[in-house]
């Protein structure tokens, strides 16, 4: 029983990914969207006095590149979206989480949270107040839809 | 009869919406009624403890008096989601992370480039690590010297992880055995009073070495 057996090529194969229950996530490339527009949002925000943020936060939370496994468009995206959250002012924020649905609020709140892995300059102070402002449209089930979301944004 | 059904019904009934795959079986949602209500309320499943409290604490949030607004709530919130776990499976599944549908998404929350939270969650356990505010040289080191002293009590600690996560200064594991032991409100209390007391207590000490650094230095000054 000591002599090998004559081939030991069945130690290289990795069993696990035969199991029958084994998890995969499913991968929906088919809808692949883009991320939003950054031009047209530029526009809408820099043109002052009719500084439309509103739209332009409608416009950023569009597209959400939900399904693409690239980084660079997620990155883009995030950096758009970014842009939009602050330039609002700390009295627009309300009515601006009101006017979404439930789901815009769910991805608002992942943007918030991605918005939280890099702070810079005030990014966070603001953040922090559209946190606390989406957290008491969406409540608790967004949050904990944020926690257990396979589709990052 | 589960007591307090009515708090899990706003994020019970919205649920199908995510695309998650995980197995929160034992909670079913009632009455279908679309505000979410904040509601202070144990809920204990029989036999497993599955909810822990769910306390808003908006109104009533200690303000940061260091601006960047209330952190605590954010973070209180979080944890408290990802405290609901049960048993799964007896290996933690963060450190170990064998099976990805056992894990939630980590999330940070930062007030500033210097100090945030990290929260991973899992199925049966979360790991929460804190980043500490450390203006200056005494501020570093009174705070390395301070985590360590903890972190080498971690046995007697329970919760407290004996190596910080990398760019982290004090991590936290709490696991499904820990929530079976301790109440899940408490365990959270306590994570947010420490992250709310630890810069006090890192000031305090500043305050007070530089004070004896001084009389110490008075003292032996007076002899020329």
């Amino acid at each position: 029983m000591a002599k090998n057996t004559l081939s030991s090529r069945f130690r290289k194969l990795d069993i696990d990914e035969f199991d029958e229950n084994k998890f995969v996530d499913d991968h929906d490339e088919a809808v692949d969207n883009q991320g939003p527009d950054g031009t047209e949002i530029d526009n809408l925000i820099r043109i002052y006095p009719l500084r439309d943020t509103m739209s332009a936060f409608h416009l950023a939370l569009r597209n959400p590149p939900l399904n693409t496994k690239n980084p660079a468009i997620k990155e883009r995206a995030l950096a758009i979206v970014l842009r939009v959250l602050t330039s609002f002012k700390s009295s627009d924020i309300e009515p601006a989480v009101k006017s979404l649905d439930r789901s815009g609020v769910d991805l608002l709140m992942k943007y918030i949270y991605r918005g939280f892995e890099k702070p810079s300059d005030n990014s966070s102070a603001i953040l922090l107040q559209w946190h606390e402002k989406a957290f008491a449209v969406g409540g608790l089930g967004s949050i904990v839809r944020v926690l257990t979301a396979r589709k990052t944004v | 009869v589960k007591r307090g059904r009515g708090i899990w019904r706003s994020v019970w009934e919205i649920f199908p919406l995510s695309s998650s795959n995980f197995a929160f079986s034992s909670l079913s949602p009632s009455d279908s009624d679309s505000a979410p209500v904040p509601q202070r309320r144990a809920c204990h499943a029989a036999g497993r403890s599955l909810s822990g409290e769910l306390l808003l604490s908006g109104g009533g949030a200690p303000q940061q008096a260091r601006g960047g607004g209330p952190v605590s709530p954010c973070v209180s919130v979080c944890v408290r989601d990802s405290v609901c776990f049960r048993v799964f499976d007896h290996v933690n599944a963060i450190p170990f992370r064998s099976s990805k549908e056992l894990l939630l998404q980590p999330v940070i929350i930062s007030r500033n480039d210097k100090e945030k939270v990290l929260i991973e969650g899992s199925i049966n356990s979360v790991r929460v690590s804190i980043a500490v505010k450390q203006a200056d040289e005494i501020e570093k080191i009174l705070c390395h010297k301070f985590m360590r002293f903890m972190m080498m009590r971690a046995e007697n600690f329970f919760i407290l992880r004996r190596k910080p996560v990398e760019g982290y200064d004090i991590s936290f594991l709490i696991t499904n055995f820990h929530t079976e032991q301790m109440y899940k409100h408490k365990l959270v209390d306590f994570v947010i009073h420490f992250m709310e007391e630890i810069d006090k207590e890192i000031s305090e000490m500043k305050l007070s070495v530089n004070a004896r650094a001084r009389i110490v230095a008075e003292e032996f000054l007076k002899n020329f």
